[in-house]
């Protein structure tokens, strides 16, 4: 009998069964260990989308730098995991890692998602690894959507507030001066009018559906005197001001003053779209000066802050990433003191780690006052692009709010309606509100701000 | 010696060649089962398991029973994203499969070039749908785009094609079936050229027309293949890359939800809500309404074998 021959039907299927057996047990027994902490309490996982990255630029240099400075002093060992940023943003690795009980120790996170991670019980509290002194030092309100019932769980590593960037030739081909800047909603959509000709739309805002569309609309809202979730017994998101926050953006597209698609990955971007001749005028954050610079050197252009609307008070958002700890983590005691370490500390070092990232190798606004005081000595804020920001931009600004995705989701839907689909606005808040407000019945998470 | 005369007879051979070649079949398809059924399978199973749980994305299970297939009836941004898919659905296979075939006709007979007329055809499919997106991007760019360029002369160049709720999932259509119809153009060809050429030829000495030859000869022996490109067309639509990855990178379900598919739909509740248990119960219901349709095909028209011998 050959060998062959001693393999049957019955046997092949047996073999099979236990491989498939053996296949379904093996993300069973994973998931059961989902609950136990996982990884290397030796070497913690960072991940983050600036390093260490293929173009190997300064903002990935002062991540592995970072590292290296503390690695060499302590045992615990961080080890960086690079994630493209639009992967990072809106991918699915990070989220698919924390389902599977793999989350990484350490990551950033932003306030728009902050209530996701928290309300999930996996950030770790990190006022325990912070003195008094340093705790104080986050300038204003910026620890305000980090924060719940007085305890700190991320520290934040930058504030990126929104402003009005135009182009200096637009103003001027269309016989316009500084003197021209729009000061209140109706005078910016008459000078983007101006500013539209046949191959230039004269104002950009974000139109793709997202948290980046949310968070630029938000200072309008705001603006206005509305807010998507009720505050200091206020009224919430069915009022005259949303709906003048809605039809501000609906205006701006039925005029054709401004597109319904953004060039490049959204409106966030400045090289693509304003630099690129797209538009004339474009809301976007600080960092749009350190893009500028780097990718349109010779782009002439200016800041203005956002126009108010008539009655309103002006505020802008503030938003910008948190460095966290995985409660669930291999070590969140390391993970907590590095983070101390690496965003709150005071000595010259600590200072100076601060002031790179935020004007040398980026263009922030420091999260500290201590890193704030340095860098205007070093001149950071001698740009005038930069010096709008300070004076004018961030005085009146206002964090970025932490919603649940359920009240981003009622918002987003409000704002892509009304902006897209012509939707009567007060129609449209009606609607979000009904959601928000059904939500909020069930809602037993910490407090939205 | 001389051999007992009482030895006991010579069994029959319980291998024969024909049960070996079939044992040798099933080793060879083993592998590839295998695979399916740990890859595609496994994961099916996992998910209607899933769909009975309350599930928060980071490790939480909670029993909820049938909750989240209730939650469905009342979900509006969820038939919203049926009433997307189904508009996809019944625009980009009929029309999809018409272009192909038109092309795959006019490609049949030689003619000098025709193979590089093919491949030309064929061409987009080779280049990533993500890819694709973003060229598209660049060329129906409002007011810069390649697209609106050429349309300005006719008065049409300020229509943004995927900023406008009521064109960007025609745009998406159009794109999709750009990108597939070299595809389905080749199998369509591969049947056409399965059809004897004598059976036309003999058409043509009787009198028939054209359309006639078509319409009785080619177009009832081109059912087999017209059934697969159609089925593939369909579970494509609904759950294929196109039903994902160019909502992905053109319009991520906007504007205005306006092409929020249902597989978009899922993943949102995935990965932006947490809702891992209500995402897999839509992934069971829309698998299990694939093999419903899929079953009802294949029963209405014999497994594609319709009545060729």
């Amino acid at each position: 009998m050959s060998a062959f021959e001693r393999v049957t039907r019955r046997s092949l299927l047996r073999g099979g069964a236990v491989m498939l057996g053996s296949a379904m047990a093996a993300p069973l027994l994973s998931s059961c260990g989902g609950g136990a902490k996982s990884g290397n309490a030796k070497e913690l996982t960072f991940w983050n989308f600036y390093g260490p990255n293929p173009k190997a630029d300064a903002q990935s240099k002062w991540f592995t730098d970072l590292v290296a400075g503390w690695n060499a002093n302590n045992e615990v060992k961080i080890k960086l995991h690079y994630l493209p940023v639009s992967e990072y943003i809106a991918g699915t690795a990070l989220q698919t890692a924390f389902s599977a009980g793999q989350g990484p120790d350490i990551f950033l996170l932003s306030p728009g998602d902050f209530l996701r991670y928290h309300n999930g019980h996996v950030l770790a509290d990190l006022t325990p690894y912070l003195k008094p002194d340093q705790i104080a030092d986050f300038d204003g309100g910026v620890l305000n959507t980090r924060k719940v019932d007085g305890k700190i769980y991320g520290l934040p590593m930058e504030q990126e507030p929104l402003a009005v960037y135009y182009s200096v030739d637009a103003f001027e081909k269309a016989k316009l001066s500084e003197g021209d800047i729009p000061k209140t909603w109706d005078q910016w959509l008459d000078v983007a009018a101006k500013l539209t000709t046949k191959d230039q739309f004269g104002l950009l805002f974000e139109t793709i559906p997202g948290y980046y569309q949310n968070f630029t609309w938000y200072p309008f809202m705001w603006m206005a005197g509305g807010s998507a979730v009720p505050e200091n017994g206020g009224a919430g998101f069915n009022v005259p001001g949303v709906h003048q926050a809605l039809k501000l953006w609906q205006d701006a597209i039925n005029s054709k003053v401004a597109p319904r698609k953004p060039q490049g990955d959204g409106a966030g971007n400045a090289a693509a779209n304003l630099a690129g001749g797209y538009v004339a005028m474009q809301q976007t954050g600080i960092w749009s000066v350190s893009q500028l610079e780097a990718e349109k050197k010779d782009f002439k252009y200016g800041v203005f802050p956002l126009p108010v609307p008539d009655g309103g008070t002006y505020t802008t958002d503030i938003g910008g990433w948190a460095f966290v700890a995985n409660a669930k983590g291999a070590n969140p005691d390391a993970a907590g003191k590095f983070i101390a370490w690496a965003l709150g500390a005071t000595d010259a070092a600590g200072v100076e780690r601060g002031r790179q990232w935020n004007t040398v190798v980026k263009t922030n606004l420091p999260a500290r006052k201590s890193v704030q005081e340095a860098a205007k000595a070093a001149g950071a804020f001698d740009k005038p692009a930069l010096k709008v920001f300070l004076e004018q931009v961030v005085p009146g600004g206002r964090g970025e709010p932490r919603y649940t995705p359920e009240v981003y989701k009622a918002v987003s839907d409000a704002i892509q309606a009304t902006q897209l689909g012509g939707v009567d606005p007060a129609k449209a808040a009606a609607d979000a509100a009904s959601k928000i407000d059904t939500f909020l019945k069930g809602y037993k998470g910490a407090a939205m701000l | 010696m001389q051999p007992c005369s009482d030895a006991p007879r010579v069994a029959p051979p319980v291998w024969t060649r024909r049960r070996r070649e079939a044992l040798a079949g099933y080793a060879f398809v083993a592998p590839d089962l295998l695979g399916l059924l740990v890859f595609v399978g496994l994961p099916m199973v996992l998910a209607v398991g899933v769909s009975l749980f309350s599930v928060d994305g980071f490790g939480g299970y909670t029993y909820v029973g049938l909750d989240n297939f209730r939650q469905m009836v009342e979900d509006a941004q969820l038939w919203q994203s049926v009433k997307v898919t189904l508009t996809y659905m019944v625009t980009f296979v009929p029309i999809g499969f018409v272009v192909s075939l038109g092309l795959a006709l006019l490609v049949r007979d030689h003619f000098p070039g025709v193979g590089l007329v093919r491949t030309m055809f064929f061409l987009p499919h080779v280049i990533s749908l993500v890819v694709v997106g973003v060229a598209w991007q660049f060329l129906l760019a409002d007011k810069q785009g390649a697209v609106p360029a050429l349309l300005r002369p006719v008065g049409l160049g300020d229509v943004s094609f995927l900023g406008n709720p009521a064109l960007a999932l025609g745009s998406l259509v159009a794109i999709s079936i750009w990108f597939f119809m070299g595809y389905q153009m080749l199998i369509l060809l591969g049947g056409l050229k399965d059809i004897p050429k004598e059976y036309e030829e003999a058409a043509r000495v009787d009198g028939a027309t054209s359309w006639q030859r078509f319409r009785h000869i080619v177009w009832p022996l081109l059912r087999p293949t017209s059934f697969f490109v159609l089925v593939n067309s369909t579970v494509g639509a609904v759950t294929g890359l196109q039903a994902f990855d160019l909502v992905y990178v053109l319009t991520k379900g906007g504007p205005a939800n306006s092409t929020s598919s249902v597989v978009f739909y899922i993943y949102q509740q995935a990965f932006t809500f947490n809702n891992d248990g209500y995402a897999a119960a839509l992934t069971t219901v829309v698998v299990g309404f694939l093999i419903v349709a899929t079953g009802l095909m294949f029963g209405f028209t014999k497994g594609g074998r319709f009545d060729v011998g």
